[in-house]
């Protein structure tokens, strides 16, 4: 088994969901495990110190249909920054949509950084409905992906693999208003508070 | 309104009208989103981060014809712009919808835009049809009505502006 690099790469790393997705690949992982999280900006510290590694895995939601800025910074910073050995790049990108495939672009510009820097690419997973699977009765689905991606990093693959709540959109669109109003509630917001359409309040 | 969001210098040559904003993100303060969907769940509609942002995504709500220019990192806007655009998330709801088929988020007062994306560093066609992609996926998230993506040289990038907003004088 290899040492792997688990990257998160939210801007709330802390309380985030690509949290809770890489304590569940780090459960998989027989092998050497390190986290590392953008927010604490050792981003120099880490690129000197990829080459330690066999895999690394970037964990992160998707945000306005592509990469983080906090990870993009992230990746600028390795530019240049690694030498010697590379590990191998794999991705888990959540979403709060129902489709998991709203996350292929973030896929293929992480495909598209690794060409440029001259990292191999090795196993993606799209996953749906990523702000609130964890907290439903379909979490089993995403665990048993994270157990195949890792499997599938252990044999050198390269593949993506997907998962999302088994709903239709509409579904899934009521379920997830009901989320929504209940994170608000808790700030003490009413519906109608939640669904003005003003912006700066005008 | 008509609204340019650059992450280079603009030409001072652009027309001066009062229905057109030139915004240089290379002059502003924008810190990156925190993810902490505060302009959702608690002040909805305002960004708890209250810096230059704050400005600009009105604008961009308000906007019907956009030209964003951008460095390109792998395939997608450079750091600049992305950290803009995150920031805009207060222009949505947290809610859902189903639109052409999928889901995505409902908008607050947004008014549908022609979108034009200046994007530039941008050499091979792989990263070209990487980048097109997203505005494509930008589209459906940004109320874009139409899009036009436009991969210019640096060298070029003042003419190639100056082009597109002299092109919104004859609509």
């Amino acid at each position: 088994m290899g040492s792997l690099l688990i990257v998160n790469g939210s801007p709330r790393a802390p309380r985030s969901n690509s949290r809770q997705y890489a304590a569940l690949l780090r459960d998989r992982w027989d092998g050497l495990v390190e986290e590392y999280a953008v927010t604490d900006n050792r981003h120099a510290e880490i690129g000197a110190r990829l080459g330690e590694f066999d895999e690394l895995a970037l964990v992160f939601p998707l945000y306005a249909d592509a990469l983080p800025a906090a990870l993009l910074r992230f990746l600028v910073a390795l530019e240049g920054a690694h030498g010697g050995k590379r590990p191998r790049v794999h991705a888990i990108v959540n979403c709060g949509f129902l489709e998991p495939m709203q996350n292929h672009v973030a896929v293929e510009m992480l495909r598209l950084f690794c060409a440029q820097q001259g990292f191999e690419f090795g196993m993606a997973l799209c996953i749906g409905a990523g702000e609130a699977i964890l907290t439903t009765p379909f979490s089993f689905l995403v665990r048993r992906k994270i157990k195949a991606f890792a499997r599938e990093i252990r044999a050198g693959r390269s593949e993506r693999l997907e998962v999302t709540m088994p709903l239709s959109p509409a579904a899934f669109v009521g379920a997830s208003r009901k989320y929504w109003l209940r994170y608000g509630a808790k700030n003490g917001l009413e519906p109608q508070q939640m669904d003005t359409d003003e912006i700066e309040g005008s | 309104m008509r609204l340019v969001l650059s992450d280079v210098p603009l030409p001072a040559t652009l027309p001066q009208r009062e229905e057109n904003r030139y915004i240089d993100l290379t002059q502003r303060r924008i810190a990156q989103c925190m993810g902490c969907f505060g302009c959702w769940v608690k002040t909805p509609g305002k960004c708890v981060i209250r810096d230059d942002a704050t400005e600009i995504y009105p604008l961009i709500a308000q906007s019907d014809r956009l030209l964003y220019v951008s460095r390109v990192r792998y395939g997608g806007y450079d750091v600049p712009l992305k950290t803009m655009l995150e920031r805009a998330i207060p222009v949505q709801k947290a809610f859902l919808r189903v639109h052409e088929g999928e889901t995505h988020h409902v908008q607050r007062r947004v008014a549908d835009k022609d979108a034009v994306i200046l994007a530039y560093g941008c050499p091979t066609q792989a990263e070209q049809a990487v980048f097109e992609r997203l505005i494509a996926r930008n589209a459906k998230n940004m109320a874009f009505r139409s899009w036009r993506v436009r991969f210019v040289e640096e060298a070029a990038l003042a003419g190639a502006i100056e082009e597109e907003v002299r092109a919104w004088e004859a609509c």
